[in-house]
Protein backbone atom coordinates (compact mmCIF):
# COMPACT_ATOMS: atom_id res chain seq x y z
CA UNK A 1 0.00 0.00 0.00
CA UNK A 2 2.76 2.46 0.94
CA UNK A 3 4.60 1.53 -2.22
CA UNK A 4 1.49 2.26 -4.26
CA UNK A 5 0.99 5.60 -2.53
CA UNK A 6 4.60 6.60 -3.16
CA UNK A 7 4.28 5.56 -6.81
CA UNK A 8 1.23 7.79 -7.25
CA UNK A 9 2.99 10.68 -5.54
CA UNK A 10 5.95 10.27 -7.89
CA UNK A 11 3.74 10.35 -10.98
CA UNK A 12 1.84 13.32 -9.54
CA UNK A 13 5.10 15.19 -8.97
CA UNK A 14 6.14 14.48 -12.57
CA UNK A 15 2.83 15.86 -13.80
CA UNK A 16 3.06 18.91 -11.52
CA UNK A 17 6.26 19.86 -13.37
CA UNK A 18 4.32 19.63 -16.64
CA UNK A 19 1.45 21.67 -15.21
CA UNK A 20 3.82 24.36 -13.96
CA UNK A 21 5.32 24.67 -17.43
CA UNK A 22 1.90 25.08 -18.99
CA UNK A 23 0.79 27.49 -16.25
CA UNK A 24 3.77 29.66 -17.09
CA UNK A 25 2.92 29.56 -20.80
CA UNK A 26 -0.85 29.73 -20.81
CA UNK A 27 -1.78 30.91 -17.33
CA UNK A 28 0.66 33.80 -17.16
CA UNK A 29 1.43 34.63 -20.78
CA UNK A 30 -1.63 33.40 -22.63
CA UNK A 31 0.24 31.12 -25.04
CA UNK A 32 -2.04 28.25 -26.05
CA UNK A 33 0.44 25.41 -26.15
CA UNK A 34 -1.36 22.30 -27.42
CA UNK A 35 1.92 20.49 -27.98
CA UNK A 36 3.19 20.19 -24.42
CA UNK A 37 3.63 16.43 -24.77
CA UNK A 38 6.11 17.03 -27.61
CA UNK A 39 8.60 18.70 -25.24
CA UNK A 40 7.91 16.04 -22.61
CA UNK A 41 8.69 13.40 -25.26
CA UNK A 42 11.93 15.10 -26.31
CA UNK A 43 13.07 15.19 -22.69
CA UNK A 44 12.18 11.56 -22.06
CA UNK A 45 13.90 10.30 -25.22
CA UNK A 46 17.00 12.46 -24.65
CA UNK A 47 17.39 11.01 -21.16
CA UNK A 48 16.61 7.48 -22.36
CA UNK A 49 19.01 7.49 -25.32
CA UNK A 50 21.91 9.06 -23.44
CA UNK A 51 21.67 6.81 -20.40
CA UNK A 52 20.45 3.48 -21.81
CA UNK A 53 22.23 3.55 -25.19
CA UNK A 54 25.22 5.83 -24.72
CA UNK A 55 25.78 4.80 -21.11
CA UNK A 56 26.42 8.37 -20.00
CA UNK A 57 25.79 9.46 -16.40
CA UNK A 58 22.17 10.21 -15.52
CA UNK A 59 22.90 13.88 -14.87
CA UNK A 60 24.08 14.34 -18.47
CA UNK A 61 20.78 12.91 -19.70
CA UNK A 62 18.85 15.31 -17.47
CA UNK A 63 20.79 18.32 -18.69
CA UNK A 64 20.36 17.23 -22.30
CA UNK A 65 16.64 16.72 -21.72
CA UNK A 66 16.23 20.25 -20.39
CA UNK A 67 18.41 21.87 -23.04
CA UNK A 68 17.01 19.95 -26.02
CA UNK A 69 13.37 20.50 -25.04
CA UNK A 70 14.10 24.19 -24.53
CA UNK A 71 15.92 24.42 -27.86
CA UNK A 72 13.03 22.72 -29.64
CA UNK A 73 10.74 25.43 -28.31
CA UNK A 74 12.87 28.18 -29.79
CA UNK A 75 11.86 27.81 -33.47
CA UNK A 76 8.27 27.18 -32.38
CA UNK A 77 8.50 30.46 -30.49
CA UNK A 78 9.84 32.30 -33.52
CA UNK A 79 6.86 31.07 -35.50
CA UNK A 80 4.44 31.74 -32.68
CA UNK A 81 5.21 35.43 -32.61
CA UNK A 82 3.78 35.83 -36.03
CA UNK A 83 0.57 33.90 -35.44
CA UNK A 84 -2.79 34.56 -33.85
CA UNK A 85 -3.37 32.46 -30.73
CA UNK A 86 -5.68 29.86 -32.25
CA UNK A 87 -3.26 29.26 -35.13
CA UNK A 88 -0.51 28.85 -32.58
CA UNK A 89 -2.58 26.15 -30.87
CA UNK A 90 -2.85 24.18 -34.12
CA UNK A 91 0.84 24.62 -34.92
CA UNK A 92 1.92 23.33 -31.50
CA UNK A 93 -0.48 20.40 -31.79
CA UNK A 94 1.08 19.61 -35.16
CA UNK A 95 4.52 19.95 -33.61
CA UNK A 96 3.84 17.31 -30.97
CA UNK A 97 2.38 14.93 -33.54
CA UNK A 98 5.45 15.47 -35.71
CA UNK A 99 7.73 14.70 -32.76
CA UNK A 100 5.82 11.46 -32.25
CA UNK A 101 6.15 10.60 -35.95
CA UNK A 102 9.89 11.26 -35.79
CA UNK A 103 10.49 9.04 -32.76
CA UNK A 104 8.36 6.35 -34.40
CA UNK A 105 10.26 6.52 -37.69
CA UNK A 106 13.90 7.09 -36.75
CA UNK A 107 14.42 3.48 -35.71
CA UNK A 108 18.21 3.49 -35.44
CA UNK A 109 18.01 6.24 -32.83
CA UNK A 110 14.79 5.47 -30.97
CA UNK A 111 14.09 1.81 -31.75
CA UNK A 112 10.76 2.83 -33.34
CA UNK A 113 7.50 1.52 -31.93
CA UNK A 114 9.31 -1.05 -29.76
CA UNK A 115 10.69 1.78 -27.67
CA UNK A 116 13.75 1.92 -25.45
CA UNK A 117 13.79 -0.46 -22.47
CA UNK A 118 16.28 -0.71 -19.64
CA UNK A 119 16.62 2.96 -18.72
CA UNK A 120 18.54 3.01 -15.42
CA UNK A 121 16.68 4.01 -12.26
CA UNK A 122 17.52 7.28 -10.58
CA UNK A 123 18.24 5.47 -7.31
CA UNK A 124 19.39 1.85 -7.26
CA UNK A 125 17.44 -0.76 -5.36
CA UNK A 126 13.87 -1.96 -5.43
CA UNK A 127 12.51 -1.31 -1.93
CA UNK A 128 10.34 1.52 -0.73
CA UNK A 129 13.43 3.42 0.41
CA UNK A 130 14.70 3.89 -3.13
CA UNK A 131 11.21 4.98 -4.23
CA UNK A 132 11.15 7.48 -1.39
CA UNK A 133 14.55 8.74 -2.47
CA UNK A 134 13.22 9.29 -6.01
CA UNK A 135 10.24 11.10 -4.56
CA UNK A 136 12.55 13.29 -2.50
CA UNK A 137 14.55 14.26 -5.60
CA UNK A 138 11.32 15.04 -7.44
CA UNK A 139 9.95 17.09 -4.58
CA UNK A 140 13.19 19.04 -4.49
CA UNK A 141 12.88 19.68 -8.25
CA UNK A 142 9.28 20.76 -7.78
CA UNK A 143 10.26 22.99 -4.88
CA UNK A 144 12.95 24.63 -6.98
CA UNK A 145 10.52 25.07 -9.89
CA UNK A 146 7.86 26.59 -7.64
CA UNK A 147 10.43 28.90 -6.03
CA UNK A 148 11.62 30.03 -9.46
CA UNK A 149 8.01 30.43 -10.56
CA UNK A 150 7.20 32.69 -7.61
CA UNK A 151 10.30 34.76 -8.25
CA UNK A 152 9.28 35.11 -11.89
CA UNK A 153 5.76 36.22 -11.01
CA UNK A 154 7.09 38.84 -8.61
CA UNK A 155 9.72 40.15 -11.02
CA UNK A 156 9.40 42.81 -13.73
CA UNK A 157 9.56 39.92 -16.20
CA UNK A 158 6.48 38.38 -14.56
CA UNK A 159 4.55 41.64 -14.70
CA UNK A 160 5.51 41.98 -18.35
CA UNK A 161 4.30 38.54 -19.42
CA UNK A 162 1.02 39.01 -17.56
CA UNK A 163 0.63 42.34 -19.29
CA UNK A 164 1.17 40.58 -22.62
CA UNK A 165 -1.61 38.15 -21.75
CA UNK A 166 -3.98 40.92 -20.69
CA UNK A 167 -3.30 43.44 -23.43
CA UNK A 168 -0.59 42.86 -25.96
CA UNK A 169 -1.29 46.09 -27.84
CA UNK A 170 -0.75 48.15 -24.68
CA UNK A 171 2.58 46.42 -24.13
CA UNK A 172 3.63 47.30 -27.66
CA UNK A 173 2.48 50.86 -27.15
CA UNK A 174 4.80 51.09 -24.14
CA UNK A 175 7.68 50.31 -26.44
CA UNK A 176 8.24 46.78 -25.17
CA UNK A 177 8.65 43.90 -27.57
CA UNK A 178 6.26 41.07 -26.57
CA UNK A 179 8.01 38.67 -28.95
CA UNK A 180 11.15 38.29 -26.86
CA UNK A 181 9.17 37.57 -23.72
CA UNK A 182 6.96 35.03 -25.44
CA UNK A 183 9.96 33.09 -26.73
CA UNK A 184 11.58 33.11 -23.30
CA UNK A 185 8.40 31.85 -21.64
CA UNK A 186 7.94 29.17 -24.25
CA UNK A 187 11.53 27.95 -23.84
CA UNK A 188 11.25 27.99 -20.03
CA UNK A 189 8.01 26.00 -20.03
CA UNK A 190 9.38 23.54 -22.57
CA UNK A 191 12.56 23.06 -20.53
CA UNK A 192 10.38 22.26 -17.52
CA UNK A 193 8.48 19.72 -19.62
CA UNK A 194 11.83 18.27 -20.74
CA UNK A 195 12.92 17.90 -17.12
CA UNK A 196 9.63 16.22 -16.37
CA UNK A 197 10.21 13.86 -19.31
CA UNK A 198 13.66 12.89 -18.01
CA UNK A 199 12.17 12.04 -14.60
CA UNK A 200 9.44 10.07 -16.33
CA UNK A 201 11.88 8.04 -18.45
CA UNK A 202 14.07 7.20 -15.49
CA UNK A 203 11.13 6.35 -13.27
CA UNK A 204 9.16 4.16 -15.73
CA UNK A 205 12.38 2.69 -17.14
CA UNK A 206 10.94 2.40 -20.64
CA UNK A 207 9.86 4.84 -23.35
CA UNK A 208 7.84 4.21 -26.52
CA UNK A 209 6.04 6.60 -28.89
CA UNK A 210 2.52 5.71 -27.73
CA UNK A 211 3.25 7.08 -24.25
CA UNK A 212 3.46 10.53 -25.81
CA UNK A 213 0.15 10.93 -27.60
CA UNK A 214 -1.76 14.23 -27.49
CA UNK A 215 -3.97 12.89 -24.70
CA UNK A 216 -1.12 13.66 -22.27
CA UNK A 217 -1.21 17.31 -23.34
CA UNK A 218 -4.91 17.46 -22.61
CA UNK A 219 -4.49 15.71 -19.27
CA UNK A 220 -2.29 18.64 -18.32
CA UNK A 221 -4.76 21.13 -19.77
CA UNK A 222 -7.53 19.46 -17.82
CA UNK A 223 -5.42 19.72 -14.66
CA UNK A 224 -4.75 23.43 -14.96
CA UNK A 225 -8.27 24.25 -16.09
CA UNK A 226 -9.74 22.31 -13.16
CA UNK A 227 -7.32 23.77 -10.66
CA UNK A 228 -7.53 27.33 -11.87
CA UNK A 229 -5.55 28.93 -14.64
CA UNK A 230 -2.54 31.02 -13.76
CA UNK A 231 -1.93 29.96 -10.18
CA UNK A 232 0.65 27.64 -8.66
CA UNK A 233 -1.93 26.30 -6.22
CA UNK A 234 -4.25 25.68 -9.18
CA UNK A 235 -1.59 23.67 -11.01
CA UNK A 236 -0.96 21.50 -7.93
CA UNK A 237 -4.59 20.98 -6.91
CA UNK A 238 -5.60 20.34 -10.52
CA UNK A 239 -2.84 17.78 -11.00
CA UNK A 240 -3.84 16.04 -7.76
CA UNK A 241 -7.45 15.90 -9.02
CA UNK A 242 -6.25 14.55 -12.35
CA UNK A 243 -4.31 11.75 -10.61
CA UNK A 244 -7.29 10.98 -8.40
CA UNK A 245 -9.34 10.65 -11.54
CA UNK A 246 -6.79 8.58 -13.50
CA UNK A 247 -6.16 6.22 -10.57
CA UNK A 248 -9.79 6.22 -9.52
CA UNK A 249 -10.81 4.98 -12.94
CA UNK A 250 -8.41 2.08 -12.35
CA UNK A 251 -10.19 1.20 -9.10
CA UNK A 252 -13.54 1.52 -10.82
CA UNK A 253 -12.56 -1.50 -12.88
CA UNK A 254 -11.93 -3.50 -9.71
CA UNK A 255 -15.44 -2.70 -8.56
CA UNK A 256 -17.01 -3.18 -11.99
CA UNK A 257 -14.94 -5.90 -13.68
CA UNK A 258 -17.44 -6.21 -16.53
CA UNK A 259 -15.94 -3.04 -18.05
CA UNK A 260 -13.09 -4.15 -20.28
CA UNK A 261 -9.71 -2.43 -20.21
CA UNK A 262 -10.15 -0.84 -23.65
CA UNK A 263 -13.62 0.39 -22.72
CA UNK A 264 -12.15 1.91 -19.58
CA UNK A 265 -9.59 3.72 -21.73
CA UNK A 266 -12.46 5.09 -23.81
CA UNK A 267 -14.42 6.12 -20.75
CA UNK A 268 -11.33 7.90 -19.44
CA UNK A 269 -10.97 9.88 -22.67
CA UNK A 270 -14.68 10.69 -22.55
CA UNK A 271 -14.39 11.91 -18.97
CA UNK A 272 -11.47 14.17 -19.91
CA UNK A 273 -13.62 15.56 -22.72
CA UNK A 274 -16.59 16.08 -20.43
CA UNK A 275 -14.41 17.82 -17.85
CA UNK A 276 -12.93 20.14 -20.49
CA UNK A 277 -16.42 21.05 -21.75
CA UNK A 278 -18.06 21.47 -18.35
CA UNK A 279 -15.25 23.55 -16.86
CA UNK A 280 -15.13 25.77 -19.95
CA UNK A 281 -18.89 26.24 -19.80
CA UNK A 282 -19.56 26.63 -16.10
CA UNK A 283 -16.36 27.30 -14.24
CA UNK A 284 -13.80 28.93 -16.51
CA UNK A 285 -11.89 30.25 -13.51
CA UNK A 286 -11.23 26.72 -12.18
CA UNK A 287 -11.65 25.51 -8.62
CA UNK A 288 -8.98 27.66 -7.04
CA UNK A 289 -10.29 30.90 -8.45
CA UNK A 290 -8.27 33.01 -10.80
CA UNK A 291 -6.58 36.35 -10.73
CA UNK A 292 -6.96 36.62 -14.46
CA UNK A 293 -10.08 38.05 -15.99
CA UNK A 294 -12.77 36.25 -17.97
CA UNK A 295 -11.55 34.00 -20.78
CA UNK B 1 5.14 6.87 -65.65
CA UNK B 2 2.09 4.71 -64.94
CA UNK B 3 3.36 4.40 -61.36
CA UNK B 4 3.31 8.16 -60.87
CA UNK B 5 -0.11 8.55 -62.46
CA UNK B 6 -1.41 5.90 -60.07
CA UNK B 7 0.07 7.85 -57.17
CA UNK B 8 -1.57 11.05 -58.40
CA UNK B 9 -4.96 9.31 -58.66
CA UNK B 10 -4.57 7.90 -55.15
CA UNK B 11 -3.57 11.39 -54.05
CA UNK B 12 -6.66 12.94 -55.61
CA UNK B 13 -8.91 10.50 -53.74
CA UNK B 14 -7.22 11.18 -50.40
CA UNK B 15 -7.20 14.84 -51.39
CA UNK B 16 -10.99 14.72 -51.60
CA UNK B 17 -11.06 13.47 -47.99
CA UNK B 18 -8.70 16.25 -46.89
CA UNK B 19 -10.53 18.85 -48.98
CA UNK B 20 -13.98 17.97 -47.62
CA UNK B 21 -12.76 17.95 -44.00
CA UNK B 22 -10.92 21.23 -44.60
CA UNK B 23 -14.15 22.63 -46.05
CA UNK B 24 -15.93 21.74 -42.82
CA UNK B 25 -13.19 23.42 -40.77
CA UNK B 26 -13.06 26.53 -42.92
CA UNK B 27 -16.85 26.99 -42.83
CA UNK B 28 -16.85 26.87 -39.02
CA UNK B 29 -13.73 29.02 -38.80
CA UNK B 30 -15.18 31.61 -41.17
CA UNK B 31 -18.62 31.87 -39.58
CA UNK B 32 -18.38 30.69 -35.96
CA UNK B 33 -14.76 31.90 -35.79
CA UNK B 34 -12.89 29.12 -34.05
CA UNK B 35 -10.87 26.09 -35.16
CA UNK B 36 -13.17 23.13 -34.56
CA UNK B 37 -11.04 20.27 -33.28
CA UNK B 38 -14.10 17.99 -33.11
CA UNK B 39 -14.08 17.82 -36.93
CA UNK B 40 -11.92 14.69 -36.93
CA UNK B 41 -14.24 12.79 -34.62
CA UNK B 42 -17.28 13.96 -36.60
CA UNK B 43 -15.59 12.30 -39.58
CA UNK B 44 -15.26 9.08 -37.60
CA UNK B 45 -18.93 9.28 -36.73
CA UNK B 46 -19.80 9.70 -40.41
CA UNK B 47 -17.73 6.63 -41.25
CA UNK B 48 -19.48 4.50 -38.60
CA UNK B 49 -22.88 5.85 -39.62
CA UNK B 50 -22.20 4.94 -43.24
CA UNK B 51 -20.85 1.53 -42.21
CA UNK B 52 -24.00 0.71 -40.26
CA UNK B 53 -26.28 2.09 -42.96
CA UNK B 54 -24.42 0.03 -45.55
CA UNK B 55 -24.69 -3.15 -43.47
CA UNK B 56 -28.42 -2.72 -42.90
CA UNK B 57 -29.51 -1.60 -46.35
CA UNK B 58 -26.69 -2.94 -48.50
CA UNK B 59 -26.60 0.40 -50.29
CA UNK B 60 -23.63 2.76 -50.02
CA UNK B 61 -25.82 5.72 -50.93
CA UNK B 62 -28.22 5.01 -48.07
CA UNK B 63 -25.19 4.49 -45.81
CA UNK B 64 -23.71 7.80 -46.88
CA UNK B 65 -26.99 9.61 -46.20
CA UNK B 66 -27.22 8.05 -42.73
CA UNK B 67 -23.60 8.98 -42.02
CA UNK B 68 -24.12 12.56 -43.20
CA UNK B 69 -27.29 12.83 -41.10
CA UNK B 70 -25.40 11.61 -38.03
CA UNK B 71 -22.65 14.17 -38.66
CA UNK B 72 -25.19 16.98 -39.13
CA UNK B 73 -27.02 15.95 -35.94
CA UNK B 74 -23.84 15.99 -33.87
CA UNK B 75 -22.88 19.34 -35.38
CA UNK B 76 -26.21 20.91 -34.41
CA UNK B 77 -26.23 19.31 -30.95
CA UNK B 78 -22.68 20.51 -30.33
CA UNK B 79 -23.76 24.01 -31.27
CA UNK B 80 -26.95 24.04 -29.20
CA UNK B 81 -25.45 22.43 -26.09
CA UNK B 82 -21.93 23.87 -26.08
CA UNK B 83 -20.83 26.37 -28.68
CA UNK B 84 -23.86 28.67 -28.48
CA UNK B 85 -23.23 29.12 -24.77
CA UNK B 86 -19.64 30.12 -25.49
CA UNK B 87 -20.38 32.56 -28.30
CA UNK B 88 -19.30 35.58 -26.27
CA UNK B 89 -16.14 34.00 -24.92
CA UNK B 90 -12.68 33.91 -26.46
CA UNK B 91 -11.92 31.47 -29.23
CA UNK B 92 -9.64 29.63 -26.78
CA UNK B 93 -12.69 28.60 -24.78
CA UNK B 94 -14.40 27.39 -27.95
CA UNK B 95 -11.29 25.52 -29.07
CA UNK B 96 -10.87 23.76 -25.72
CA UNK B 97 -14.57 22.89 -25.68
CA UNK B 98 -14.35 21.47 -29.21
CA UNK B 99 -11.46 19.25 -28.12
CA UNK B 100 -13.61 18.08 -25.22
CA UNK B 101 -16.53 17.37 -27.55
CA UNK B 102 -14.22 15.42 -29.84
CA UNK B 103 -12.95 13.31 -26.93
CA UNK B 104 -16.51 12.55 -25.84
CA UNK B 105 -17.48 11.50 -29.37
CA UNK B 106 -14.42 9.27 -29.66
CA UNK B 107 -15.10 7.70 -26.27
CA UNK B 108 -18.74 7.02 -27.15
CA UNK B 109 -17.74 5.39 -30.43
CA UNK B 110 -14.99 3.38 -28.75
CA UNK B 111 -17.50 1.96 -26.25
CA UNK B 112 -20.25 1.45 -28.83
CA UNK B 113 -18.24 -0.08 -31.67
CA UNK B 114 -15.14 -1.47 -29.96
CA UNK B 115 -11.56 -0.72 -30.84
CA UNK B 116 -11.02 -3.29 -33.56
CA UNK B 117 -10.91 -1.98 -37.10
CA UNK B 118 -13.94 -2.46 -39.35
CA UNK B 119 -14.03 -2.43 -43.12
CA UNK B 120 -16.75 -1.74 -45.66
CA UNK B 121 -17.65 -5.08 -47.28
CA UNK B 122 -17.56 -4.08 -50.91
CA UNK B 123 -17.41 -6.47 -53.85
CA UNK B 124 -14.04 -6.58 -55.57
CA UNK B 125 -14.24 -5.00 -58.98
CA UNK B 126 -11.71 -5.51 -61.73
CA UNK B 127 -10.03 -2.15 -62.37
CA UNK B 128 -10.48 -0.46 -65.69
CA UNK B 129 -7.36 0.15 -67.68
CA UNK B 130 -6.54 3.44 -69.33
CA UNK B 131 -3.44 2.52 -71.25
CA UNK B 132 -1.21 1.15 -68.51
CA UNK B 133 -2.95 2.92 -65.66
CA UNK B 134 -5.45 0.89 -63.64
CA UNK B 135 -8.47 2.87 -62.48
CA UNK B 136 -10.66 1.57 -59.66
CA UNK B 137 -14.36 2.09 -60.46
CA UNK B 138 -14.90 2.59 -56.73
CA UNK B 139 -12.62 5.61 -56.79
CA UNK B 140 -14.86 7.16 -59.43
CA UNK B 141 -17.94 6.53 -57.29
CA UNK B 142 -16.22 8.09 -54.31
CA UNK B 143 -15.21 11.09 -56.40
CA UNK B 144 -18.83 11.36 -57.52
CA UNK B 145 -20.03 11.23 -53.89
CA UNK B 146 -17.51 13.88 -52.87
CA UNK B 147 -18.47 15.96 -55.90
CA UNK B 148 -22.16 15.86 -55.05
CA UNK B 149 -21.42 16.78 -51.43
CA UNK B 150 -19.43 19.74 -52.72
CA UNK B 151 -22.24 20.73 -55.10
CA UNK B 152 -24.74 20.70 -52.23
CA UNK B 153 -22.49 22.85 -50.03
CA UNK B 154 -21.67 25.37 -52.74
CA UNK B 155 -25.29 25.35 -53.91
CA UNK B 156 -26.48 26.20 -50.42
CA UNK B 157 -23.76 28.80 -49.93
CA UNK B 158 -24.16 30.65 -53.20
CA UNK B 159 -27.70 29.96 -54.45
CA UNK B 160 -29.96 30.07 -51.39
CA UNK B 161 -31.05 32.90 -49.08
CA UNK B 162 -29.63 31.13 -46.02
CA UNK B 163 -26.32 30.73 -47.84
CA UNK B 164 -26.27 34.44 -48.56
CA UNK B 165 -26.89 35.12 -44.88
CA UNK B 166 -24.09 32.72 -43.93
CA UNK B 167 -21.67 34.54 -46.19
CA UNK B 168 -22.85 37.84 -44.74
CA UNK B 169 -22.11 36.64 -41.20
CA UNK B 170 -18.71 35.36 -42.34
CA UNK B 171 -17.99 38.71 -43.94
CA UNK B 172 -18.99 40.92 -41.03
CA UNK B 173 -20.89 39.42 -38.11
CA UNK B 174 -21.85 42.75 -36.56
CA UNK B 175 -23.09 44.20 -39.83
CA UNK B 176 -25.08 41.03 -40.51
CA UNK B 177 -26.69 41.33 -37.11
CA UNK B 178 -27.81 44.92 -37.53
CA UNK B 179 -29.17 43.98 -40.96
CA UNK B 180 -31.61 41.71 -39.17
CA UNK B 181 -29.98 38.35 -39.85
CA UNK B 182 -30.79 35.94 -37.05
CA UNK B 183 -27.53 34.34 -35.90
CA UNK B 184 -29.26 31.21 -34.62
CA UNK B 185 -30.66 30.11 -37.96
CA UNK B 186 -27.42 30.84 -39.74
CA UNK B 187 -25.50 28.88 -37.14
CA UNK B 188 -27.78 25.86 -37.34
CA UNK B 189 -27.49 25.85 -41.13
CA UNK B 190 -23.72 26.14 -40.74
CA UNK B 191 -23.46 23.20 -38.34
CA UNK B 192 -25.72 21.02 -40.48
CA UNK B 193 -23.45 21.65 -43.46
CA UNK B 194 -20.18 21.40 -41.55
CA UNK B 195 -21.22 18.19 -39.78
CA UNK B 196 -22.52 16.51 -42.91
CA UNK B 197 -19.48 17.43 -45.00
CA UNK B 198 -17.09 16.13 -42.36
CA UNK B 199 -19.15 12.93 -42.16
CA UNK B 200 -18.95 12.38 -45.93
CA UNK B 201 -15.18 12.92 -45.76
CA UNK B 202 -15.02 10.31 -43.00
CA UNK B 203 -17.08 7.86 -45.02
CA UNK B 204 -14.74 8.15 -48.01
CA UNK B 205 -11.70 7.72 -45.75
CA UNK B 206 -13.36 4.67 -44.18
CA UNK B 207 -14.10 3.07 -47.55
CA UNK B 208 -10.55 3.69 -48.78
CA UNK B 209 -8.88 2.37 -45.61
CA UNK B 210 -10.42 1.09 -42.37
CA UNK B 211 -12.88 2.45 -39.84
CA UNK B 212 -11.69 2.79 -36.23
CA UNK B 213 -12.50 5.21 -33.40
CA UNK B 214 -9.13 6.95 -33.79
CA UNK B 215 -9.23 7.42 -37.57
CA UNK B 216 -10.64 10.95 -37.50
CA UNK B 217 -8.04 12.31 -35.12
CA UNK B 218 -5.26 11.20 -37.46
CA UNK B 219 -6.94 13.05 -40.33
CA UNK B 220 -7.36 16.28 -38.36
CA UNK B 221 -3.88 17.68 -38.91
CA UNK B 222 -3.94 17.43 -42.75
CA UNK B 223 -7.43 18.97 -42.64
CA UNK B 224 -6.29 21.97 -40.60
CA UNK B 225 -3.28 22.27 -42.83
CA UNK B 226 -5.42 22.37 -45.98
CA UNK B 227 -7.86 24.85 -44.42
CA UNK B 228 -4.97 27.22 -43.66
CA UNK B 229 -3.31 26.56 -47.02
CA UNK B 230 -6.53 27.34 -48.88
CA UNK B 231 -7.09 30.48 -46.84
CA UNK B 232 -9.26 30.41 -43.73
CA UNK B 233 -12.89 31.08 -44.59
CA UNK B 234 -12.48 30.25 -48.27
CA UNK B 235 -14.53 27.14 -49.23
CA UNK B 236 -12.99 26.91 -52.71
CA UNK B 237 -9.53 27.28 -51.26
CA UNK B 238 -10.08 24.47 -48.79
CA UNK B 239 -11.04 22.01 -51.53
CA UNK B 240 -8.22 23.06 -53.89
CA UNK B 241 -5.65 22.96 -51.09
CA UNK B 242 -6.95 19.57 -49.97
CA UNK B 243 -6.45 18.14 -53.44
CA UNK B 244 -2.96 19.63 -53.72
CA UNK B 245 -2.01 18.33 -50.29
CA UNK B 246 -3.42 14.86 -51.03
CA UNK B 247 -1.44 14.56 -54.25
CA UNK B 248 1.70 15.96 -52.60
CA UNK B 249 1.44 13.41 -49.80
CA UNK B 250 1.11 10.45 -52.17
CA UNK B 251 3.81 11.61 -54.56
CA UNK B 252 6.17 12.28 -51.65
CA UNK B 253 5.63 8.82 -50.13
CA UNK B 254 8.30 7.03 -52.25
CA UNK B 255 10.83 9.64 -51.11
CA UNK B 256 10.04 10.24 -47.44
CA UNK B 257 8.31 7.02 -46.46
CA UNK B 258 4.81 6.28 -45.31
CA UNK B 259 5.00 7.63 -41.75
CA UNK B 260 6.20 11.08 -42.73
CA UNK B 261 3.08 11.75 -44.80
CA UNK B 262 1.36 13.50 -41.90
CA UNK B 263 4.53 15.41 -41.11
CA UNK B 264 4.40 16.77 -44.66
CA UNK B 265 1.02 18.33 -43.87
CA UNK B 266 2.62 20.02 -40.87
CA UNK B 267 5.51 21.34 -42.94
CA UNK B 268 3.12 22.71 -45.56
CA UNK B 269 1.10 24.40 -42.82
CA UNK B 270 4.19 26.05 -41.29
CA UNK B 271 5.41 27.16 -44.69
CA UNK B 272 2.07 28.73 -45.61
CA UNK B 273 1.72 30.46 -42.24
CA UNK B 274 5.18 31.96 -42.51
CA UNK B 275 5.25 32.88 -46.18
CA UNK B 276 1.66 33.59 -47.13
CA UNK B 277 -0.58 33.45 -44.06
CA UNK B 278 -3.73 34.26 -45.98
CA UNK B 279 -3.28 31.09 -48.01
CA UNK B 280 -4.35 30.64 -51.60
CA UNK B 281 -7.69 32.42 -51.58
CA UNK B 282 -8.02 33.94 -48.11
CA UNK B 283 -8.84 37.51 -47.27
CA UNK B 284 -5.98 39.63 -46.06
CA UNK B 285 -7.60 40.88 -42.86
CA UNK B 286 -8.74 37.44 -41.74
CA UNK B 287 -5.25 36.03 -41.73
CA UNK B 288 -3.10 34.90 -38.81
Amino acid sequence: MEAYLVAILIITAIYVLLSLGLTLQYGLTGLINFGHVGFFCIGAYAAAILSAYAGLPVIVGFLAAIVLAGLAAFPIGLIALRLRDDYFAIVTLGFSETVRIIVTSEKQLTNGVQGIPGIPRLVDGVGILSALAVLAVLLAANGAAIYAFRRIVASPFGRMIEAIRDNEEAVKALGKDPARFKIQVLVLGAALAGLSGAFYAHYIGYVSPDQFNPLVTFYVWMAIIMGGVGRISGAIVGTALLMLFLEGSRFLRDVMPFISAVDMASIRIGAVGLALVLFTLYRPQGLMGDFTRRR
Amino acid sequence: MAFWIELVIAGLVSGLVIGLSALSITLVFGIARFPNAATGDTMTLGAYGALIGHRITGSLIAGGILGAAAGALVGVLGYLLIFRQLARRSNVALLVASIGLGFMLRAAMGVAFGHSQSVFQLPLVRPWRLGEVPIQPNDLWLALAAGSALMVVFGVLYLTPIGRRMRAVADDAALARVSGISPDRVMIALWVLAGAVAAVAGMIAGIKTVVSPEMGWDLLLPAFSAAIFGGIGSPVGAVVAGLILGVAQEVATPFVGFTYKIALAFVVMLFVLLVRPRGLFGKLEGAR
